[in-house]
């Protein structure tokens, strides 16, 4: 359908399922834009979070 | 009882002594009494932005189940371990017991690179010989060197 692939189950590990989902300057994408369910929107930016405070990806560009 | 998540990033600089950080790891969390369902050795990553000035970390994941009450004295003694740069620990409802991406990507990455190396030093092989071989002996050249890379994951699979 679109370019956004969501599996039926992910989690904050799941860096490539993530790194869809947010800009290349690292912020959130809007739902309206990527059309995933309110559901799955809420657990995506919760594990982005996550993944975020791991250093899995980043939360910006503009890290030193 | 409650099931955990951890995740744990050494410093990098440590990797060789991360058997000795497990077994104190493992110490810590039975003292604690705390069960370890499963153990997940990332190694060595990229991090996405430095941490204490490092660029990269040593990534170890738990499944774990244990006291909520106890976890606070094990998130303490954490705190003052030099070693660990970063930790997290996630209440879920449920393990996941397949292996996670991560471990499946840096064992993908680990093969790839072993078999680059492999037929990195086959095409050095093949580049020396043909060289002074005609065009009908390269063919038999080549089939003997397919044979020994195998041979070599052979190998290196018994390593591991």
């Amino acid at each position: 359908m679109s370019k956004y692939n969501l599996p039926k189950s992910f989690d904050y590990k799941d860096v490539n399922v993530l790194k869809q989902f947010i800009t290349e300057t690292g912020k959130i994408i809007p739902a309206r834009v990527t059309g995933v369910t309110a559901s799955n929107q809420r657990k995506l930016t919760k594990y982005i979070k996550i993944a975020r405070f791991l250093a899995l990806i980043p939360y910006t560009d503009m890290h030193k | 009882m409650n099931k955990y998540e951890a995740v744990i990033i050494l410093n990098p600089n440590l990797s060789s002594k991360v058997d000795a950080f497990l077994k104190d790891f493992e110490s810590l969390l039975s003292s604690n009494s705390f069960k370890i369902l499963k153990t997940e050795d990332v190694g060595r990553r990229q991090l996405a932005y430095s941490i204490n000035n490092h660029n990269k970390g040593h990534y170890i994941l738990f499944n774990l189940e244990g006291e909520p009450s106890k976890l606070i004295d094990i998130e303490n003694k954490i705190k003052y371990n030099e070693s660990i740069i970063r930790h997290l620990f996630i209440n879920v409802k449920t393990h996941n017991g397949e292996d996670s991406q991560l471990l499946v990507e840096s064992k993908t990455k680990k093969k790839d690179v072993e078999e680059e190396n492999v037929s990195s030093k086959a095409e050095e092989l093949k580049a020396s010989k043909t060289t002074e071989k005609n065009d009908d002996k390269e063919q038999v050249v080549e089939e003997s060197n397919d044979e020994a890379s195998v041979e070599n994951n052979a190998e290196e699979v018994n390593d591991e």
